[in-house]
């Protein structure tokens, strides 16, 4: 076998309740504010959680053309000027060969307005007045196909769904598809906009939600004694991944390296994570393991860290169980506590954290938490303000509900 | 004909299927080389209102033949057929789900979600209140739970993902999956696809896009792929998965092998939401990825399980990317079905049921026909098309090729493994 092809990160891009691009977004997380707030984007008086983390001042038509815009969902909005920031941020106005650069977005969720808008006309008008966009324009894997339209890529598309892990999973698949030699550059991430009544209204019967609605900025609270669920966020991030070969040959900066991906599965419940978090620490050390690298390496863990009570406590005990006894020297941060839950677009937003924090050597921190819960403790949190520290390898986390664990690692990339 | 080392490559060791042409891998193999028909009435709903009211439905499904009642009531029907299909491939491949599923994964295409619970729920806010909905909403709905439930009821605790590339995510997964084996990161994979996507907002929504068949008072000769009075497709719903294993550890195990998942091929066709990009360009560097990844050249190859979607454009797509791709004297040799004409449109799972028909055909030397095919479009001439009865005849090396609304191209080369 031919030696492993090297993948590296070229370019930044994320449309995020913190800001657009990833310079706003940055100096957000590290500032330690957060996106919170009432959610505008319906009428939410009638639902039990009436906060989240929206996406402010955004244009999309700085990017898409109105009439690319009337077919397109916010989700696939979100994802394709995530993109194009990425493209721009990785100095690329074009794919230097289109069928060797692809598109890879995944979502948890996918249309939501729309859908529920069609829905409306259904039940209002009946099938006879139903409209030519309204398969096109809902089906999960149209945010891939819309970046791949938009920013004419025609290798290799997917749309990798795994709930909240989507968007780790997509950008560890596509960062498969430039090893085994399908393509050279691969736009990767995940989106999501699902802060519509149906969304929000079937999270919160999962009872998955926060419900400290006088408190919107401080709802997000991995990790502390008093968290009572998760803030829904919306939002894209997304990756330019690329051959280290051909990212050196075009002269590319290049932010790091995607080392690792490992996934597993905790075959166990619907909607909880299996309480030994083995799998969880399976799916980590297989990231490790699958970049030559070990739990001596890693500097910082971005966690999922979704602020639920069942949750939290299980990733740290993973954490714990991977690092042995490093674990309380190691930087764990959970920067939903700033974003949100991005659910599909999650594992985007936080690749591109990841990436800056192993780039930068600055380590955003979980905001919001008062008293640290003791079942969360043994390991190094950083709360409350940000730390410059080396970072030689970052890995993130991302598991979902149906049981989906994705991690990626990204490592420092030596000259 | 095999280019890679043993050790790379991966081979089919089980069928799973719930189609609209039979359940388990055998009934559905009679039933499509026999060329009958899965149409029938449209019954999953009522269709007063609807323009369309005929379907491939699976006849009879009961979910709880293939798990227990209080699991098959959290899970929408799609999801269902993807649990009834693992289970199936499982039992036909012999594989034992051993050290508590570690490094077995399982990738499940859908184009869609749980469209039947979504909508029911969507209903229910609606006209009762947004307290009403059910806490199972979310997993009911959400496009991951095919792959998420199958895991759960079978315990695979390696990668698990849905692969959603609309009508080509079968095909994607069962591609994906044979490379998360050779990559090393599982040590079996269930890959296939399930959807059902017979439901109101979509059989009205694809209805007004203008791609299903009007022939209502023949629904056995609604779906006719590549014939000059082709007039759409006919909605169908199905699960199908293949266990994929590394060849040397099926063979250690005794297991027997189907065929060979030798190349895969994807690309985008970077042009249009729903219609294909008029030189066929991606679709052409879909299928030439899939036989350069198999090492075949257009001479090995010796049949090809046609999308065939029965849409004008895209059947003469079809064939001339065939043709350019093979050469007009190699396509003229090789024979083509579309097996939609029996199974119908399977969206998500479509791609995986007639790879799983190709698998067979390599296995058997045996193809079956495209059913309601009597007058060709001169259009879609210049290949072999397999008309009337099943064609009897060895066959090297099948492709399978699915193309998706969002431009997805999916294309999988199988191959007869010698020795078996």
């Amino acid at each position: 076998m031919s030696a492993r092809r090297r993948v590296v990160v070229t370019g930044l891009g994320i449309v995020s309740p913190l800001g657009i691009g990833w310079e706003e977004t940055w100096e957000a997380a590290l500032a330690g504010r957060s996106g919170g707030g009432p959610i505008t984007r319906f009428d939410a008086s009638r639902h039990a959680c009436r906060i989240a983390c929206e996406v402010r001042d955004f244009e999309p038509e700085r990017w898409i053309d109105r009439r690319a815009l009337r077919r397109m969902d916010p989700v696939s909005r979100f994802a394709v000027a995530a993109s194009h920031l990425a493209f721009e941020d990785a100095g690329l106005d074009a794919a230097p060969d289109p069928d060797r650069a692809g598109a890879v977005i995944s979502t948890g969720n996918g249309s939501s307005l729309f859908f529920e808008q069609f829905d409306d006309s259904m039940i209002e008008r009946g099938p006879g007045r139903a409209s030519p966009l309204q398969v096109p324009v809902v089906i999960v894997n149209m945010s891939a196909g819309h970046t791949a339209i938009q920013l004419g890529l025609r290798g290799p598309s997917s749309c990798l769904v795994t709930a909240c892990a989507s968007g780790n999973h997509g950008i560890g698949e596509a960062a498969a598809m430039i090893r085994r030699g399908a393509a050279d550059i691969m736009v990767a991430g995940g989106t999501e906009a699902g802060i519509t009544p149906y969304s929000m209204g079937g999270l919160d019967a999962t009872r998955a939600l926060s419900r400290s609605n006088d408190d919107p900025t401080g709802a997000s609270r991995p990790f502390d004694v008093g968290r009572d669920g998760f803030v829904a966020a919306e939002g894209a991030g997304v990756l330019v991944l690329e051959d280290l070969g051909h990212a050196r040959a075009r002269g590319a900066r290049i932010y790091c390296e995607l080392a690792g991906y490992g996934a597993s599965s905790d075959a166990h419940h619907l909607t909880e994570p299996d309480p030994s978090g083995r799998w969880q620490v399976a799916a980590m050390e297989a990231a490790l393991r699958s970049g030559g690298l070990g739990p001596e390496h890693v500097d910082y863990v971005n966690a999922h860290g979704t602020s639920t009570p069942a949750g939290d406590p299980v990733e740290i005990g993973a954490v714990r169980s991977l690092l042995g006894e490093r674990a309380e020297e190691v930087a764990v941060s959970s920067t939903k506590s700033m974003h949100g839950h991005g659910m599909g677009a999650a594992g985007g937003f936080e690749a591109v954290l990841s990436a800056l924090a192993v780039h930068r050597g600055e380590i955003p921190p979980t905001i919001n938490v008062r008293d640290l819960d003791p079942a969360c403790e043994g390991v190094d949190h950083v709360l409350g303000t940000a730390r410059t520290a080396p970072v030689r390898v970052a890995i993130s986390n991302s598991f979902g509900f149906g049981g989906h664990n994705a991690v990626l690692a990204f490592a420092r990339m030596e000259d | 004909m095999a280019h890679r080392p043993d050790d790379e490559r991966v081979v089919i060791t089980g069928i799973g299927v719930v189609s609209p042409v039979g359940t388990g891998r055998e009934e559905m193999w009679r039933t499509v080389l026999a060329g009958r028909t899965g149409a029938g009435p449209l019954t999953l709903f009522g269709t007063a209102g609807f323009d369309v009211d005929m379907a491939c439905e699976v006849p009879d499904f009961d979910p709880t033949a293939f798990m227990d009642r209080r699991n098959a009531r959290r899970m929408d029907r799609y999801a269902q057929l993807a649990v009834a299909a693992a289970r199936l491939a499982l039992e036909d491949s012999g594989l034992p789900v051993d050290r508590d599923g570690e490094g077995i994964g399982a990738l499940i295409g859908n184009g869609g979600s749980g469209t039947i619970s979504r909508e029911e729920q969507y209903r229910v806010m609606v006209e009762r209140g947004v307290d009403r909905l059910s806490p199972f909403t979310i997993p009911l709905s959400v496009a991951n739970m095919g792959a998420g439930q199958v895991s759960i009821e079978l315990g695979l605790r390696g990668p698990v993902m849905a692969v959603c590339t609309a009508c080509a995510s079968g095909t994607d997964a069962i591609g994906q999956a044979a490379d998360t084996i050779r990559r090393g990161d599982a040590r079996a994979m269930l890959a296939g696809g399930a959807d059902c996507l017979i439901s109101p907002y979509f059989v009205a929504g694809f209805d007004a896009m203008g791609v299903l068949s009007h022939r209502t008072d023949d629904p056995a000769g609604a779906a006719r792929p590549f014939d000059v009075d082709r007039d759409g497709f006919l909605v169908g719903e199905a699960g199908a998965v293949v266990v994929l294993e590394p060849l040397v550890a099926a063979r250690a195990r005794g297991a027997q092998i189907l065929c060979e998942v030798a190349g895969y091929g994807a690309s985008n066709d970077a042009h249009h939401i729903a219609e294909p990009a008029p030189e066929s360009g991606p679709q052409m560097a879909a299928v030439r990825a899939a036989m350069a990844d198999a090492g075949l050249g257009p001479e090995d190859v010796d049949h090809v399980n046609a999308h065939g979607g029965a849409s004008g454009p895209g059947d003469r797509s079809e064939v001339r990317v065939l043709r350019a791709v093979l050469g007009d004297e190699q396509a003229a040799r090789v024979s083509v079905t579309a097996t939609k004409a029996m199974h119908g449109h399977c969206m998500g799972a479509t791609g995986a049921l007639e790879a799983a028909i190709a698998a067979l055909t390599v296995l058997e030397g045996a193809a079956p026909p495209n059913r309601n095919l009597t007058h060709v479009d001169p259009e879609c001439a210049g290949v072999d098309h397999i008309v009337g009865e099943a064609r009897h005849a060895p066959v090297r090396a099948a492709l399978s090729t699915s193309y998706g609304l969002g431009g997805h191209n999916g294309v999988l080369a199988l191959t007869r493994v010698d020795g078996v």
